[in-house]
Parts: C-alpha cells; structure tokens; sequence
C-alpha cells in the first residue's frame, strides 16, 4: 500500500489502481490525483467528495438496459472543479470501481491511524 | 500517508449522510405545522393556529441546529427540498392525530442517526444528539396532551371551542 512515486517535485501515495487508472495521495498538498481516462487530475477534499457523489448517482443498470437514442456516454461535471469528465459507460463502471477501492483504503488508512497511532502512544 | 478526510471533518459519511437526511425532516416537519396553521385558522381554530405557528418555527429552528453542526464539525451541509405538503384535513381531530405521529416519527428518526453513533464510537455526535432526545421528549407529551383533550373534553357541542382554548395552553415542565 505504501509505494511511493515521486512526480516533479510532489511525493505520491499510491491509494488505489485498478488496470486502467489509479488514484494517488498528496500529503505535503493534502489532495489526491486521478490518473484516468487519460490525465492526471487534482482533487481536492470536497472535490473528491463531490466526485464520488457524481459517479455513484449514475443508474449503471439503467444505462445498459436504455436502448434510447441519446449517446452512451455521460458527462462528469463537478461544480467549481476544474475537471471534467466525458466518459463511456464501460469508463464508468472502471471509474467507480476505482472509486470504491480508493475510499475502502482510505477507510482502512482511517482505521490504521486511530488504531496504531492515536490511541497507542 | 496523512489521513486527510479525518482531518477535514469530524463525522463520518454515513453520520453526515444521516443528518442531512433529519435536517430535511426537519424541514418537512416545519412546513406541515405551517400547513396544520393555515387549516386551523381558516376552520376559526385560532389557539390551535397560533400552536402551530409556533411549532413550525421550532422545527426550523431544530433544522438549522443541524444544519449548523455538520458545517461546524467540517462537513457539507444540504439544504433540502420539501415537497408533498398536504393542505387539507379530513377533521380537527385528525390534524393532531398526524401531528403525533409525525413526532414520533422524528423520535424515531433520531434514535437512529444514535444507533449508528454508538456503532462507530461517534461519542460528539450522540451528546450533541441529547439536546435532541430532550427535546422529543417534550414535543411528544405536548402532541400526545393535545390530542387526549379530544378525549376529555370531547367533540359535542361546544367541544370543539374548549378544545382548541386548551391547546393553547399545553406546556411541557418536567423537571426530571
Ligand atoms: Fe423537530
Ligand atoms: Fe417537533
């Protein structure tokens, strides 16, 4: 879990990678970065919240089932964030397994924290 | 690696998530009161209007505490939409009646927003909670009172004008 990878002059942690993304975290900035859908994005807290929210709402099973006439794409816009997101389905569902896997190990990095150095001291 | 959304915010998703949906019930508590007002008054009830009026500005008041509590402890807080308010009521009676259940509803709603505290050790959020539990306590004597005054003074005759002179003065003063 602790790989570090060192861009420009700002230190990684690498959170969660799947085949075709990863997230990374930034202690010195205190935000994380996205590498998917071909760029490396900055998020910060509320931005990153925000950016769960978006993904998680999106109906995948709908998605599939709609055979309607509007594309098969969708558009991730998250207010005030520079970034934005014009994915396929398929790019979807590997965003929000992305996602999910980040905020598990965010959780557990949560509970290794309260468990080995706030309370134990 | 720093453990940044606890240091960003005190609650957990899931609290947060709980407390934004009390603050919209909260909410829609206000505007069922505001709606009971507007049905006693236009039906001559005024004691019970004024009763009403003054609890839907309660309600406000409890949605703006947590409200002000998710934004104090870090989180964000949503202000809610509030849909589905009904304007008409079959009965006097009956407008205490709904606006029983509707406390215990909340009651309810509270006792579990504390459940999933104590689940996860959220200590700050249950003693912010307390002021809550008090609370309820004396929303439900007030609306259960009410609602027994139907019983003891009864409908017949001039019922209905005792009952609602009553209302007016149901106060909750426990000292326990
Ligand atoms: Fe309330
Ligand atoms: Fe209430």
């Amino acid at each position: 879990m602790q790989q570090t990878t060192t861009i420009s002059s700002i230190t990684f942690t690498e959170v969660f990678s799947i085949k075709d993304g990863a997230i990374y975290q930034s202690d010195s900035e205190g935000c994380w970065y996205i590498d998917f859908a071909g760029k490396l994005a900055r998020f910060d807290y509320r931005n990153l919240l925000k950016l769960k929210k978006a993904v998680y709402q999106i109906d995948i099973e709908d998605k599939l089932l709609n055979n309607g006439p509007s594309a098969d794409v969708e558009i991730i816009f998250i207010c005030a964030c520079d970034h934005c997101y014009v994915l396929s389905l398929l790019q979807i569902i590997k965003l929000k397994e992305l996602l999910q896997g980040s905020f598990v190990m965010l959780e557990l990095n949560h509970i290794i924290f309260d468990r080995l150095h706030r309370i134990a001291s | 690696m720093k453990d940044i959304i606890r240091i960003k915010c005190l609650l957990s998703s899931d609290v947060e998530t709980l407390i934004n949906q009390q603050i919209k019930k909260e909410a829609h508590s206000s505007a069922i009161y505001l709606s009971m007002a507007s049905w006693c008054n236009r039906h001559g009830y005024d004691f019970s209007s004024d009763y009403f009026f003054k609890q839907a500005e309660e309600e406000r008041a409890h949605q703006l505490k947590f409200y002000k509590y998710i934004l104090d402890m870090g989180g964000t807080a949503i202000s809610p939409e509030v849909t589905n308010i009904k304007i008409e009521y079959n009965s006097f009676r009956e407008v205490f009646e709904e606006a029983l259940d509707q406390e215990i509803n909340i009651t309810q709603s509270i006792k579990s927003i504390a459940a999933r505290c104590t689940k996860e050790q959220d200590y700050i959020t249950l003693e912010f909670l307390n002021w809550f539990f008090r609370e309820q306590r004396e929303e439900e004597y007030k609306a259960r009172r009410a609602l027994e005054l139907f019983d003891v003074i009864g409908e017949e005759g001039t019922g209905k004008w005792q009952i609602d002179k009553h209302v007016g003065q149901i106060a909750y003063n426990s000292e326990a």
